[in-house]
C-alpha cells in the first residue's frame, strides 16, 4: 500500500504515513473527497489554515492502463464554499503513483509571505525557497522547472491569480511539452495553494520502480481489450483525435443549445468561425498540432497546439468550453483573440470557463463592449499585474456581477455555467443544479443510459427522465474520476457490453481484487454521499440546488424554459 | 422547389469541400417530397457517412420528409459530447432498419 505525504506549510516540514485502513482501495476523487470530509471543518474559511489541499492519483494511474493518468485535486472551494474536486491530465498523477504516493496533503498556512516549492523524487522530499518564482506566470515557472530538474518532470504551479488568492484561480500542470496546458481549473483551488504559499510542486519519478501489478497476464489482456475499444470507437478513435472537443461548437449550436450573449439564445451566427473545423483548418495551414494527448498513455489525444497567423505558438489545450465562454457567450468571433484569452488564463492560472463567463458578465455590466476581443484581452491582462479591475474579474462571474450591479449571472453555488444551455439540454441542467460541485458539466458527462439502466429515449427539451439520467451520469462520473480515467472513455464504455467489466478487470488484476461493475457504481454513490455530507455541514440546503431566475425566460430557437421545481431536483441525488 | 438551410459538420466538411459542395449555412434548393436519406445521396454522401440528421435543431429519423424552410444538418459518426446521450444518438432509431 502507498503512503500519504503530509506537508505542514507553516513549519515547512513534511512526513510520510501509511494509508489508513479506512482509505484502502480509494484513489482520485474518492480519496480527496473522503479526506476533505474527514479532515477539513466544513465551516472553515477556504483561505484559512484549516483548509487543506489534497492531490491524489486515480487508482489505475501509473499502471499501463490507457488514459488513466488523471490527478484529482480537492479542497473546500474558495469559489463555492462547498467541497471541490477538480481533475486534470499532465504528468504528476502517474509519477506520484510510481513513487508510491497515494496522496499529497498540504496543511496549515504560513505566517510569512515567503513562497516555497516542493520537490519530490525517489530519494525524498525537499521544501525549498521559491522567491525567484514569485510574480511569475505559469509559462515561466514551468520553463524554469524543466530547465532545473529535467525535461518531463511533473509540475503543478500557480500563477499571479493564485498568488492573489482569487476565486477563479487554477492550479496548472505541465503538459507533455512542459507548457501549462493542463488545468485543475474549477473552484479556485489555485487560491488555496496560494494561501499555503506553495508556488510549485515538482515530481520526478526517475529511478522509481514500476507500479506493482499483482496479475500481469490478466492486466495485459484487459488493457489490450481496453485500448482496442478506445481505438475502434468512432468518437475516441476518430472524432476526438481529429477535431478535439471543439467539434461540439457547430453541433451544440445546431441543436440550439449553444448559449449566446449571456444565455439569451441558443445559436451564434458566427459559430463556424470559432468551430473545431476552423481550428483544425488553421492548425493545418499555420502549423501546430491538431491532436495531442494530455498525459502519456492517452490513446484518444483530443488536445492540440494552436499557432497564430504568423505560425508562432499561441496556446495549447484549446477546448470547446473555453471557445464557447470567450466566444458565443461574449459574442467574440475571432478565434485568435479567444486563443490569446486561453493563453492568458493558462499563464496567470485562471479557470477558462469562469473567466469566459465573467467577461460576458462584464460586457453585460457595460465594463467593455460585447464582442470586443481586444478589450477582453486588455481586461483579463489586468489580473497579471494585480490591478483593481483584475481583482474583480479574477474573482469570477458572481463577484463581477455584484460589482457591476448585474442580476443576469449564470451560476449555481456561485460557480459559472459551462457551455450547454440547461433549458434545451435539460439533463445537463439537472446536473448543474444538483452536483455538489456547483455548475459543472463534467460532473455528469457522457456515460450512457443503457449501462446505467436509465433506458428509453431522452428528449433534451422535456423534463421526463432527465432527473434519472443526471443521477446515473453523476454516479458513473464520480467512479471514473476515482479510477483516474479520462471521462471520454465513457463513449467507448457505452458502446461495448464489456466496457465497465474491462475496467473492473484492470483494477482487479492490478490490486488482486475481485470487484464487479456494480461495486464500481456503488463507489460512485459513496463519493457523492461524502460530498453531499460536506456541503450539508457547510450549510448548503436544497435551495442551493437550483438555477438562477434568468433561466425562467423562454430560450430560442426551441423556446424552452427551465421548469424543474426545487422538490423535483432534490430527488436527483437520493439513493 | 423548396428552399432549406443546409449544414454539415466535422469530417463531412472536408468530404463536401473536395466535391466543391458548400456546407456552412447554405441556402439550398431541393425538390419537394424528398427525405433526409435522399438528401444525403443528393449531396454525394453515403448513408454511413451520417450518424445523425438534425432537422430544425432536433435529431430526426432518416426517413423524415423535408419541408420548405427547414434547417437541415448532417453529423458524421465520431462526435463526442453529452449530446450523444442527451439527444438519443444511441437510443433513438434514427437510421432506417
Amino acid at each position: 500500500m502507498g503512503k500519504l505525504l503530509r506537508v505542514n506549510t507553516k513549519e515547512k516540514s513534511f512526513g510520510f504515513e501509511d494509508v489508513p485502513e479506512m482509505y484502502a482501495g480509494l484513489g482520485g476523487r474518492a480519496l480527496t473527497s473522503k479526506m476533505i470530509l474527514d479532515e477539513v471543518p466544513a465551516t472553515c474559511h477556504p483561505l484559512g489554515k484549516l483548509n487543506k489541499l489534497i492531490l491524489a492519483p486515480g487508482i489505475l494511474s501509473g499502471s499501463p492502463a490507457a488514459d488513466s493518468g488523471r490527478l484529482s485535486a480537492g479542497a473546500k472551494s474558495p469559489l463555492t464554499g462547498g467541497i471541490k474536486e477538480s481533475n486534470a491530465g499532465g504528468l504528476v498523477s502517474q509519477k506520484l503513483a510510481r513513487l508510491g504516493i497515494t496522496a499529497i496533503v498540504l496543511e496549515g498556512r504560513p505566517d510569512s509571505d515567503e513562497y516555497s516549492m516542493i520537490v519530490i523524487n525517489k530519494d525524498g522530499v525537499e521544501i525549498l525557497p521559491a522567491d525567484d518564482l514569485v510574480g511569475k506566470g505559469n509559462y515561466a515557472v514551468m520553463e524554469a522547472m524543466w530547465k532545473k530538474y529535467g525535461k518531463n518532470v511533473g509540475v503543478l504551479s500557480i500563477g499571479q491569480a493564485g498568488e492573489q488568492y482569487l476565486k477563479g484561480a487554477s492550479i496548472q500542470q505541465a503538459d507533455t511539452n512542459g507548457r501549462p496546458g493542463r488545468a485543475h481549473g474549477r473552484g479556485g483551488l489555485g487560491a488555496v495553494m496560494g494561501t499555503k504559499k506553495i508556488k510549485a510542486i515538482v515530481v520526478n519519478d526517475k529511478g522509481a520502480a514500476r507500479v506493482e501489478i499483482k496479475d500481469p497476464d490478466a492486466f495485459k489482456a484487459a488493457n489490450k481489450r481496453w485500448v482496442e475499444m478506445l481505438r475502434n470507437h468512432p468518437v475516441t478513435g476518430e472524432g476526438l483525435p481529429a477535431y478535439g472537443t471543439a467539434v461540439l461548437v457547430n453541433l451544440v449550436n445546431e441543436a440550439g443549445a449553444f448559449p449566446t450573449k449571456n444565455f439569451r439564445s441558443g445559436r451564434f451566427e458566427h459559430a463556424q468561425a470559432i468551430s473545431g473545423e476552423t481550428l483544425a483548418d488553421n492548425a493545418e495551414k499555420r502549423g501546430g498540432v491538431p491532436s495531442e494527448g494530455c498525459h502519456p498513455g492517452c490513446v484518444i489525444k483530443c488536445s492540440n497546439v494552436y499557432h497564430d497567423k504568423e505560425g508562432k505558438y499561441l496556446t495549447t489545450g484549446f477546448e470547446y468550453e473555453t471557445i464557447w465562454a470567450f466566444g458565443a457567450h461574449s459574442m467574440i468571433k475571432e478565434l485568435d483573440d479567444i486563443a490569446m484569452l486561453d493563453r492568458l488564463c493558462d499563464d496567470f492560472g485562471l479557470d477558462t470557463i469562469e473567466m469566459g463567463v465573467t467577461i460576458g458578465v462584464a460586457m453585460e455590466g457595460g465594463m467593455i463592449p460585447w464582442g470586443d476581443g481586444k478589450a477582453a484581452i486588455d481586461l483579463l491582462s489586468k489580473v497579471g499585474v494585480a490591478a483593481p479591475e483584475g481583482k474583480i474579474i479574477g474573482n469570477g462571474a458572481l463577484f463581477t456581477g455584484d460589482a457591476l450591479g448585474v442580476d443576469r449571472v449564470p451560476v449555481v453555488k456561485k460557480q459559472a455555467f459551462p457551455a450547454y444551455d440547461p433549458r434545451s439540454c435539460k439533463g445537463v441542467g439537472v446536473t448543474y443544479a444538483t452536483t455538489p460541485m456547483g455548475a459543472d458539466h463534467t460532473a455528469g458527462y457522457g456515460v450512457t443510459a443503457n449501462i446505467l439502466g436509465v433506458g428509453g429515449t431522452i428528449d433534451p427539451l422535456k423534463k421526463e427522465n432527465n432527473i434519472e439520467l443526471s443521477q446515473g451520469l453523476q454516479i458513473a462520473t464520480a467512479a471514473i474520476d476515482a479510477a483516474g480515467l479520462c471521462l471520454f472513455i465513457a463513449f467507448a464504455v457505452l458502446d461495448n457490453d464489456d466496457g465497465l467489466p474491462t475496467v473492473a478487470k484492470m483494477i482487479n488484476a492490478q490490486y488482486g481484487l475481485s470487484i464487479t461493475p456494480d461495486d464500481i457504481l456503488e463507489l460512485g454513490k459513496s463519493i457523492l454521499n461524502d460530498e453531499l455530507e460536506f456541503n450539508k455541514r457547510a450549510g448548503f440546503t436544497k435551495v442551493d440546488d437550483q438555477l438562477p431566475e434568468m433561466f425562467q425566460e423562454s430560450f430560442p430557437p426551441h423556446n424552452t424554459t427551465w421548469d424543474f421545481t426545487t422538490d423535483e431536483l432534490s430527488k436527483t441525488l437520493k439513493f | 422547389m423548396l428552399t432549406i438551410t443546409f449544414n454539415a459538420f466535422s469530417f463531412l466538411q472536408k468530404k463536401l469541400g473536395k466535391k466543391n459542395i458548400e456546407y456552412s449555412n447554405v441556402q439550398m434548393e431541393i425538390g419537394s417530397g424528398i427525405s433526409a436519406v435522399e438528401l444525403i445521396h443528393q449531396v454525394q454522401l453515403e448513408l454511413e457517412d451520417v450518424e445523425v440528421v438534425f432537422i430544425n435543431g432536433k435529431a430526426a429519423p432518416f426517413d423524415t420528409i423535408i419541408q420548405d424552410n427547414d434547417r437541415v444538418a448532417f453529423v458524421p459518426p465520431g462526435t463526442p459530447g453529452p449530446y450523444r446521450v442527451l439527444l438519443g444518438f444511441k437510443n433513438k432509431k434514427n437510421q432506417p432498419e
